[in-house]
């Protein structure tokens, strides 16, 4: 059963579409990830959810209500802000009170839900602060306190972690990743880190233009890739890229075969299925997939070595002057300048 | 480094200029009556020169006596209470016959400043003082001369009294009166705007309605308006509403029997009512300005966490505007205070219901050879602003928002 159901979501700022049709089925209990490069409306999309913004047409609903029409607070929903939005001038106690407080809920329900959400993220000693006596950490668990209490239908974040420094935005990860479980509450969380994606989620949706790219579970979005977009923008380094032209395609149009750029191979895996033989296309393999091979079809000049002690990435130029990269675990013995051939499984690389 | 040590100059003088002419009403105000008709102000704290008289002794002393001491301080300040003259004796007026040197037998009129110790010859006493005031006036034999009345030049220390601010507080009511109308104008004319400006203030901030841009042009474009420019129609309109409200007395009451059905078109009233209009443009401009500076987040947050907006209002934005709030009562609370048009035209206008400014323009034909008076009452009305802002000053905290959003 859908906790959130999203049925033909647009939503325009004037004359700018910032979000085209999106359609989304969120089950209970799942942790959604909305991820895609700045300006694709992943925020938009969230705060569309929250009731911050107004649809220009379509369909929100959740926890089977339509909520197109109820403010923010009767949606079922909690959110935890980029910047915390704490209010400075309350205690951490009573920032976490004040929207229980404001459903007229007794003095002594209050305290307890306060301690109980209180004592879940260990921040029992905090309560009496006022936010501008917190590190960043503590401020974002009191964000996410602030949500507990309410005890929503759905959680909804906006991009959390993006103010935290690198150690504690790893540590808050765990943290939520962990609440998480615990609490089995539904959650949308909205980031542009695709490290963040794919930790947290039970399901990723990418998004670019205001459109969905791609909705699945992570290792699927990372092994089969649904376009070129998705393919680019999740995994590190980024996929490498060679243009050609489509070989023979395989009966059941799953596999084709591809030639350019000096490689020629088949049974890569087909994405663009309306392309015919012949036309121009577009080999993604993944930097990690390469495979030293004096003997492999690619070959390119070393312009960079990056080593990064768990991995080493290799940046070459081919005779096409297409850049692409080479990931390796071990740290090989290269040279700048050197030339060096590779080869690939075929099954590891997808045809756009 | 050379802008600088400019910048210091400059600002230094800035605050002499404006400290100097308050440090001349608060020591003019603390004089005494001579002193501060005798010299300036700043001749207040250093000794200077005085000539008083004093008598030697009280009239109706008629015993006999052949040495009489006594001390001229005590005997110029028998009798008053306040600015006791105390210093040095710098030396008595001589005037008097004396037997003349080239001519024995005759006697001559000298005229000379004797200096203490001295002695001289007084009513055929040997008179001698010291630079104290003691005297001591002794006789050949015992006698009981008349007092004598001696001009004295004394290096005078400074002194100062609060009895002008004792007589124009407690001597008559004039003051008195208009400190309290001044707080009954100035109190509502404050919080009256300021009221319905942060509210409004928060509308124009935060709510959407339809001509939210072009109605906030028209009241910042308001604030063009000069008062001086409006006082024709709001006193028409004022006069209106009177001439109104008497007609209702007169029908709702019987007070055609002793004639008092009268509504003064001139009251404290309509002086809030000009005052809250003509300070609302700016109070509005002002704290729209600061509270659409709040972070968006914490308003969606509480709209989140169910406030509607009034709540938001009370619960967020007015504690988190405090800063602005404090700054424009002061701005208003003197604008106000210090106000002499509006009040003039607009204020009631039977001697006990003045307000200060025109109390005071009224004591400058009243009290324009009592320097001290007149200051001891600007003084007083000057100390209430200063008072309101020192306690305003708590309010105006730094990084009130300090954690909130990211950063902080």
């Amino acid at each position: 059963m859908a906790q959130v159901e999203l049925n033909h979501v647009m939503k325009s700022f004037g004359k700018t579409d910032v979000i085209r049709d999106v359609n989304l089925e969120i089950n209970k209990g799942e942790f959604v990830v909305f991820v895609g490069p700045s300006g694709c409306g992943k925020s938009t999309l969230l705060r569309l959810i929250a009731g911050l913004e107004t649809l220009s047409s379509g369909e929100i609903i959740i926890a089977d209500r339509p909520v197109m029409d109820l403010p923010p607070s009767e949606r079922g929903i909690a959110m935890v802000f980029q910047s915390y939005a704490l209010y400075p001038h309350m205690t951490v106690y009573h920032n976490m009170a004040f929207s229980l407080s404001l459903q007229k809920m007794s003095k002594a329900e209050i305290k307890e839900r306060v301690e109980a959400a209180a004592k879940i993220l260990q921040m029992e000693h905090l309560l009496d602060r006022r936010p501008a006596a917190l590190s960043g950490g503590q401020r974002q668990r009191v964000a996410i306190g602030r949500a507990i209490v309410r005890n929503p239908d759905v959680f909804l974040f906006d991009e959390p972690l993006s103010n935290l420094d690198a150690a504690l935005r790893h540590e808050t990860r765990v943290e939520i990743a962990k609440l998480h479980k615990q609490l089995g509450a539904t959650t949308v969380y909205v980031t542009h880190d695709q490290v963040e994606a794919m930790t947290l989620a039970d399901k990723i949706v990418v998004l670019k233009d205001g459109q969905v790219m791609q909705v699945g579970a992570p290792m699927e979005l990372f092994n089969r890739p649904a376009n070129e977009f998705v393919a680019s923008f999740l995994g590190s380094p980024k996929m490498n890229f060679f243009e050609g032209k489509l070989g023979t395609i395989a009966g059941d149009t799953s596999t084709a075969a591809f030639a350019g750029e000096g490689i020629a191979c088949d049974g890569v895996r087909l994405v663009s299925q309306n392309k015919a033989q012949g036309a121009a296309a577009k080999l993604g393999i993944r930097p990690q997939h390469l495979r030293l091979d004096p003997n492999g079809q690619l070959s390119g000049t070393i312009t960079l070595i990056e080593r990064l002690g768990t991995e080493t990435v290799v940046e070459l130029n081919n005779a096409d002057n297409t850049v692409f990269r080479f990931a390796s675990p071990d740290s090989p013995d290269l040279e700048l300048g050197q030339t060096v051939s590779f080869s690939f499984d075929p099954t590891l690389a997808h045809l756009f | 480094m050379i802008s600088r040590s400019l910048r210091h100059v400059v600002l230094a003088l800035i605050v002499f200029i404006w400290v100097v002419p308050f440090v001349a009403l608060v020591t003019t105000s603390l004089r005494s009556e001579t002193a501060s008709k005798t010299s300036g102000f700043w001749k207040a704290f250093t000794p200077t020169e005085l000539g008083h008289r004093f008598s030697t002794h009280d009239g109706d002393n008629q015993d006999a006596f052949v040495v009489m001491t006594g001390n001229i301080f005590e005997r110029l300040n028998q009798g008053s209470e306040s600015f006791p003259v105390t210093g040095d004796v710098k030396s008595i007026f001589f005037k008097g016959r004396v037997p003349d040197p080239d001519n024995p037998g005759e006697t001559i009129l000298l005229r000379k400043l004797v200096p203490p110790n001295e002695p001289m010859e007084v009513r055929d006493g040997e008179f001698v003082f010291d630079e104290f005031g003691n005297f001591t006036w002794t006789f050949p034999e015992a006698s009981a001369p008349q007092p004598k009345n001696l001009d004295v030049f004394i290096d005078q220390d400074p002194v100062f009294g609060a009895d002008a601010f004792v007589e124009v507080l407690f001597q008559d009511k004039n003051v008195p009166n208009a400190l309290i109308s001044s707080f009954i104008v100035t109190i509502p004319a404050t919080i009256i705007p300021i009221t319905i400006a942060a509210f409004a203030a928060y509308a124009f901030a935060w709510m959407s309605f339809p001509g939210r841009d072009w109605l906030f042009v028209i009241v910042v474009s308001l604030m063009v308006v000069p008062t001086q420019l409006a006082f024709l129609p709001v006193l028409q309109g004022f006069s209106g509403i009177a001439s109104w409200a008497t007609q209702l007395n007169a029908w709702l009451t019987d007070c055609e029997l002793n004639d008092t059905c009268q509504v003064a078109s001139k009251s404290f009233a309509g002086l809030w009512i000009t005052h809250t209009a003509f300070g609302l443009p700016l109070a509005i401009y002002l704290l729209r300005n600061y509270i659409v500076g709040l972070p968006k987040e914490l308003l969606q947050s509480a709209r989140i966490d169910g406030a509607n907006h009034l709540q938001i209002f009370t619960k967020i934005i007015v504690p988190l505007s405090v800063p602005a709030l404090a700054s424009f009562s002061i701005f208003q609370f003197l604008w106000v205070w210090n106000d002499l048009i509006v009040a003039l035209y607009i204020g009631p206008n039977n001697a006990e219901d003045l307000v200060f400014p025109i109390r005071l323009q009224k004591q400058l034909g009243t009290f324009k050879d009592q320097l001290h008076l007149l200051n001891a009452s600007a003084v007083i009305s000057m100390i209430v602003p200063v008072i309101v802002f020192l306690s305003m000053q708590r309010y105006f905290i730094r990084g009130l928002l300090a954690g909130s959003v990211k950063g902080g």
